[in-house]
């Protein structure tokens, strides 16, 4: 069989010395990791030297996208960065749905793109095909994402991926997010402070090559097969008419209807999540905006926004300067309960905090994103704002996992209060408190256990885990039980698994794929012989490599303590008994998920027997 | 001879590429933006959907558009 799928070149530029090297991709490594997230975490570990600093010159940046990526199977166009974070501090991985700039970079002739060093002044770096230039940044710097990217459109001509950072990334907020042609992210942890360390306020790519596949009649049988399923869904119409306005109706879905001018997808997306909106009535009439998710655009109203029309605006602006709308407006809450409280002098504020006031917020985060006075305090996230304003501001703290805000819980933005994968991800990925690993592949709220078993299946669980995960009612004097801490394991390596082949992981994408599907298709595309098995010691390899990556940086399960806060009125409860869920519930949620990975189930480390049997030898 | 009369939506395109991309790996082998009979341009919320003059209507773009962007009817046989 041939190879298809890889563009087989690894693309490495120093900013420092202004160096381009293309290095031919090492299949041996590929195979072993499956290509794109895993991929990427093995350039990281190869490549990020123990101890240093997130915004160091010395961090690399590691783009990878995975072997499917390219083609036109349903969401096959995720594309993730991994680097060390400086809101957490770890080794993390980003993901964005990739847009066109997924595509293009491999039909540029890349599966990743490694990019260290700092430049002297802001740059961008330009790829076209074999032709990449570090280009004169000066003129973008300070200009927003939208400006930005349409900027390096018109000068590099559609179809071009554009990656781009705002004002937040350059001034390297914690918050800082870079966006992908102008409507994913890159985000939670700071990835844009990264770029921003680096002087480096974007990557273009444009690609004239393609991306063959190496059985043409599998792939095409297979594709045909997916497509009949997808178009069978009885919800596949509403999915694409509402986006995520579907589960999570922010305002009314007529509201909805009236203001929205366009759907957008990523490539070959069966769902387009993506929205254009624009508001029709009021001062802010005419006003559009492109955004993730419309869902995304009324979080101010968590805040107290009431006119969803000045929601649209305050997080488009967000948008626009680069920064993460949680993030923002977890520390402008710390900040508002710290003035109340006289823990920060009133005399310090020079401009009021009114969390649910579209000119305060519109001002702070351009105070935020430009550092300016207090500003400057707040763009280094919690952390610095616990430093700076002493042992008292402690007490006022909102829940911290890894320096930032888990926006998901009973006094969260996204108040939830069962206790399921997502919530327990939140201490257990290593970027930090971020959802999508342990939500978007396991995550159905409320829905009864018996839909479990179908759903475990579809990812990939192996027959005797699902005992381990699902008790019986009966068995042992039990009752009905979900083991959250196991079924988180087994979330991490789906969503590994699909990030290593370039299949988004969101729920209403990844429910129309399922783990042997997914090895038959890596077989056909990359013509390297593929089973379940394959697939399963893959993606656990890449995660435990992952979790080897940051032990080496120093972290422990003293990392993964959960907030205080969780244990205080109201509190978690769990998933199925909804008995309130207490630190002793957790501690053994967290054992279980040690010991489901073949970790020490104390200390989280993985056993140098565990190592050797994923083929991880060089890191014991 | 064309099998079918194709026909544009714009409005309801979401530049997915989907028939971007199976146009091209019909004709050439290969899933790529450049080597299309038909061309898809997004630009914010804009569309264009273009079918080259080399397009014969074979349809395949049809049958992979999730969104009714493209659609197709039969030609009439000739007398």
């Amino acid at each position: 069989m041939s190879r298809g799928g890889f563009a087989g070149k690894v693309l490495c530029i120093d900013l420092t010395t202004s160096h381009v090297q293309s290095l031919p991709l090492d299949m041996t490594v590929a195979e072993q990791f499956g290509g794109g997230l895993g991929l990427t975490v093995r350039l990281a570990y190869e490549r990020i030297t123990p101890g240093t600093g997130a915004l160091s010159p010395d961090n690399p940046i590691v783009i990878g996208v995975g072997p499917l990526v390219g083609t036109n199977l349903p969401a096959a166009s995720r594309m993730y960065a991994v680097t060390k974070l400086p809101a957490s501090g770890s080794i993390g991985w980003s993901g964005a749905g990739g847009m066109s700039f997924a595509c293009l970079l491999k039909y540029a002739g890349y599966d990743h793109v490694i990019i260290v060093g700092r430049a002297e002044s802001p740059v961008f770096v330009k790829i076209v095909d074999d032709k990449v230039e570090i280009c004169e940044a000066r003129p973008l710097w300070g200009k927003g994402i939208e400006e930005t990217s349409e900027a390096l459109w018109n000068d590099a001509g559609r179809p071009a991926g554009v990656i781009t950072i705002g004002p937040a990334g350059e001034n390297q907020c914690l918050s800082a997010m870079a966006f992908v042609d102008k409507f994913s992210t890159l985000g939670r942890g700071g990835f844009g402070a990264v770029m921003g360390s680096k002087n480096l306020k974007a990557v273009v790519v444009k690609g004239s090559g393609g991306i063959e596949v190496a059985d043409r009649r599998q792939y095409l049988s297979l594709s045909k097969e997916l497509l009949g399923t997808i178009r069978e869904y009885p919800y596949l119409k509403e999915w694409q008419e509402l986006g995520l306005m579907k589960s999570l109706p922010a305002i009314p879905v007529e509201t909805y209807r009236e203001i929205k001018k366009r759907r957008i997808a990523c490539v070959s997306c069966p769902v387009a999540d993506k929205d254009v909106v624009e508001i029709k009535d009021g001062d802010l009439k005419g006003f559009r905006a492109c955004t993730s998710s419309a869902v995304n655009l009324m979080t101010p109203m968590i805040y107290g926004f009431t006119d969803y029309r000045e929601a649209i605006r305050c997080t488009a602006v967000l948008d626009d300067l680069g920064m993460d709308m949680f993030e923002f407006f977890g520390a402008m809450a710390f900040l508002r309960v710290l003035i109340d409280n006289g823990v920060v002098s009133k005399d310090r504020i020079d401009t009021p905090v009114v969390l649910n006031a579209l000119s305060s917020m519109e001002a702070w985060a351009r105070k935020v994103s430009s550092r300016e006075g207090l500003g400057d305090i707040v763009a280094g996230g919690l952390s610095a704002m616990l430093k700076e304003f002493g042992e008292k501001a402690q007490e006022y703290a909102p829940p911290i996992v890894r320096g930032m805000y888990p926006y998901v819980g009973p006094t969260a933005p996204l108040r939830w209060n069962l206790f399921g994968t997502m919530e327990l991800g939140q201490l257990l990925d290593p970027r930090g408190p971020h959802v999508a690993a342990g939500g978007s592949p396991t995550y159905f709220a409320k829905r009864p256990l018996e839909v479990f078993p179908r759903h475990l299946i579809r990812m990939g669980v192996p027959d005797a885990a699902m005992e381990r995960i699902l008790s019986k009612p009966g068995d042992a004097g039990k009752e009905q039980a979900l083991d959250v801490g196991r079924l988180l394991k087994y979330s991490h390596a789906w969503f590994t698994m699909l990030g290593s082949l370039g299949i988004c992981a969101r729920a209403q994408v990844n429910r129309f794929y399922n783990a042997s599907l997914c090895a038959e298709l890596y077989q056909c595309v990359t013509g390297i012989e593929t089973g379940l098995d394959d697939l399963r010691i893959r993606a656990d390899r890449a995660w435990t490599l992952l979790r080897m990556a940051n032990i080496r940086e120093g972290f422990s399960r003293d990392d993964t303590v959960p907030p205080k806060e969780w244990f205080a009125e109201p509190v978690f409860h769990d998933y199925v008994t909804e008995e309130p869920v207490g630190p002793g519930e957790v501690a053994a949620m967290i054992e279980n998920y040690y010991d489901e990975q073949g970790w020490d189930r104390h200390t989280g480390i993985p056993a140098p027997e565990r190592l050797v049997e994923l083929g991880l030898t060089d890191v014991i | 001879m064309a099998k079918y009369k194709i026909s544009i939506v714009p409005e309801n395109c979401t530049g997915c590429l989907r028939c971007h991309l199976a146009c091209a790996e019909l004709y050439t082998g290969r899933f790529s933006l450049h080597e299309a009979r038909l061309e898809v341009i997004l630009s914010g919320d804009t569309c264009t959907i273009r079918l080259g003059d080399d397009c014969t209507a074979c349809g395949v773009c049809v049958d992979n558009c999730l969104y009714d962007a493209l659609l197709k009817a039969p030609l009439e046989a000739a007398p």
